[in-house]
């Protein structure tokens, strides 16, 4: 027994000095001077904001203090945010902490901005948002009942220091009260219920406050939301937004009456008809549908600084009741994507406003981003859960887009914050898509290529061979011939500029290329001629008249030639004769090329 | 960690309003280029075809119309 109790004892100061660094102490020289504490019930959220008027009582100087929540409604708190309660408003730093002694409440150390000194008091807002707070009394309804719900809080600040003087006004949003707890002194006036003010409330004071009151505001809790935000280096970045809703309100009892609910202003009181979801200003293609389809009850407004949808579900819905539906839209990448070089640096709301007074029980934020980008690099406003990465698999993926899944629970409007994700993308990588559809329509063509080279005939068409053999070496022939034809083109145009140039050396050098490419060309038909002989012998005929008739072609364009070179230019000729000559030549030479293209046509 | 005031807007190597004249042109091109591959590839016959005239209109044919359909998916809005 003994023994065991050491070991205890053992174990327990190993734990503290584990754990010294994260605990807190309660400081006892702080007091809170004065607190105004605000309830606002209207919706379903219980958003209380409090002003506290912090003194320094003691001797040391005071760079933080301590926010208290009550251990019954812990799990509840969704946000909490602080700033200071001058007119400048800056936000306070919170940090989750433990304090010695208190270890089932939940405490927060907000540092100050300015040091406290000794005497000194100081003013700090503190805005809390607890979900899952109204609840609704009677559980079930029928369709023409209103909706009530009971709210069970604390009449006094749950405070880890002394409090002088205390306040709480509690903002129902209607005048349709049952009961509520009334703590002296206490008082309603319309919608608002005033409690206090309490003077020398000890510290971690209780004292139950309950108000039953009417609400018939839309109680509505996504369940699931899925958020996948795809970036493209094409300048889009594309935002779906998957959404399990429920109603979370009390739930209907006995039938439903489409009749009733159409004709009685008073009937479906608390039932949810449509909503509004605020999109980015930049937001385009936007669509709205669920499983069946594309819902267009629904309509879409364009503000000057943002997107208004008045989102309609395909049925109202009732306590209990639940739906499901996808939004999607794509914005431009200018407006969250930010760049130097390489480096990339996304700046999105990890969370977008579905509807106002929103609770959102889950969400999972899917960032994809381009693939081949790598050192993702995140910073969150709040802390997120971060899941294990993942790939994503598109249009001309090869090894998967790198995703980022993220995950939170018990979000409010409050959560509606930037995330930043930096990460690395070479640019380069951006052709590595044009390519890929480059290189498939070149596989098929190449496909083409080899596929009109395979025979899959059984028998050999010798016949059908010979014919197609025969039409290709005329289809040379005739190509040969065309260039051919071409070299006599040039060979006149050099003759007409050595008539007026008289340059004889430049004109030997052009014709010297000139009869090159012509004897190639002959050479090559030649060829031909010798190929075609076994398969078409009356063709070969006709090709070996035709390289007759163009030898004669030939010989009477030298002699033209010889003509210009030693007659004409030397002035060895007469005037009339040489005209009377090289009339003489033209005219053979039209009857030559007459002839000729007579025996080209007959190949063709 | 970069900081973000050192850091750019990113926007489009191209810009998207241009998407559409570019699809048009460069898949009108890329078309052009594939039916004259194709019409070469059935009206030649073994004894006349030529390997390289085949595939440098293969390639061109490829490339323009590879990026006409990239632009393409980007103009109807697959975003890649």
């Amino acid at each position: 027994m003994l023994l065991i109790s050491v070991g205890g004892i053992i174990f327990f100061t190993l734990v503290i000095e584990c754990n010294a660094a994260t605990f807190d102490l309660i400081n006892p020289d702080i007091i809170a001077n004065n607190v105004d504490r605000s309830i606002d019930l209207a919706t379903q959220l219980a958003k209380l904001s409090y002003k506290i008027t912090l003194k320094n009582n003691g001797k040391g100087e005071v760079k933080s203090f301590l926010f208290a929540v009550e251990p019954n409604v812990k799990d509840s708190l969704s946000y909490i945010g602080a700033q200071t309660g001058d007119s400048l408003k800056t936000s306070l730093k919170l940090f989750d902490t433990k304090v010695q002694g208190h270890a089932d409440k939940l405490f927060w150390r907000i540092e100050m901005k300015d040091v406290l000194k000794p005497g000194e008091t100081a003013v700090v807002d503190v805005e809390t948002v607890y979900t899952l707070q109204l609840i609704p009394h009677p559980a079930s309804i029928t369709q023409k009942d209103k909706q009530l719900v009971l709210y069970n809080g604390n009449h006094y600040f749950y405070s880890p220091y002394p409090v002088k003087e205390q306040s709480t006004i509690v903002n129902l949003g209607t005048r349709n009260v049952e009961s509520y707890t009334k703590l002296k002194p206490s008082s309603q006036s319309e919608n608002i219920i005033t409690y206090g003010s309490y003077e020398d409330v000890p510290p971690f004071s209780v004292d139950k406050m309950s108000v039953h009151y009417e609400n018939n505001a839309p109680f509505l809790t996504i369940t699931n939301l899925e958020r996948v935000i795809e970036v493209s280096h094409w300048g889009n970045i594309a935002v779906e937004e998957t959404i399990d809703l429920k109603h979370s309100g009390a739930t209907l009892k006995g039938p439903f009456s489409r009749y009733e609910y159409q004709r009685e202003t008073q009937s479906g009181l608390s039932s949810v008809r449509s909503f509004k979801t605020i999109l980015p200003a930049a937001a385009a293609d936007i669509y709205y549908r669920d499983e069946i389809g594309n819902i267009s009850t629904s309509n879409m407004k364009i503000l000057s600084d943002s997107v208004e949808l008045d989102l309609r579900p395909r049925f109202p819905l009732f306590g209990g009741w639940k739906t499901h539906y996808v939004i999607g839209y794509n914005v431009p990448s200018y407006e969250y994507l930010f760049n130097r070089g390489d480096d990339y640096l996304l700046k999105m709301r990890f969370l977008d406003h579905v509807f106002d007074d929103m609770i959102v029980d889950e969400v999972t934020t899917k960032i994809i981003l381009p693939e081949g980008s790598q050192n993702m690099q995140l910073t969150t406003p709040y802390p997120i859960e971060h899941l294990p990465n993942s790939l994503h698999f598109t249009y001309l993926d090869i090894k998967g887009r790198p995703v980022i899944i993220l995950r939170k629970k018990n979000l409010v409007e409050n959560h509606i914050q930037d995330f930043q994700l930096q990460y690395n993308f070479p640019r380069i990588l951006m052709l590595q898509e044009p390519f890929l559809i480059v290189a498939a329509f070149y596989l098929l063509f190449v496909f083409v290529i080899v596929y009109v080279r395979l025979d899959f005939s059984i028998t050999k068409d010798e016949v059908g061979e010979s014919r197609m053999r025969v039409a290709g070496y005329c289809e040379k022939v005739l190509a040969h011939q065309d260039k051919r034809a071409l070299t006599y083109t040039y060979y006149n145009e050099q003759l007409g500029k050595l008539k007026s140039s008289k340059d004889i050396n430049a004109f030997l050098t052009s014709v010297k290329n000139i009869n090159h490419e012509y004897k190639r060309e002959t050479a090559h038909i030649a060829d031909l001629l010798v190929k075609l002989k076994a398969d078409a012998p009356d063709l070969a005929e006709k090709v070996s008249e035709l390289q007759k008739a163009d030898k004669h072609l030939k010989e009477l364009y030298t002699q033209h030639q010889s003509l210009y070179v030693d007659k004409l230019v030397p002035g060895k000729i007469a005037r009339q004769a040489f005209v009377d000559t090289e009339n003489q030549f033209n005219k053979k030479k039209e009857e030559c090329v007459e002839k000729i293209n007579t025996l080209v046509k007959s190949l063709q | 960690m970069v900081e973000i005031e050192s850091m750019v807007r990113y926007v489009s190597p191209v810009n998207p309003t241009v998407f559409p004249h570019l699809t048009l042109v460069l898949l009108g091109i890329g078309i052009f280029f594939t039916a004259w591959f194709f019409v070469y590839e059935v009206t030649s016959t073994k004894f006349t075809r030529d390997i390289f005239k085949e595939l440098v209109v293969a390639l061109v044919a490829a490339i323009f119309s590879g990026f006409g359909v990239l632009f393409l998916l980007l103009w109807v809005g697959i975003y890649l």
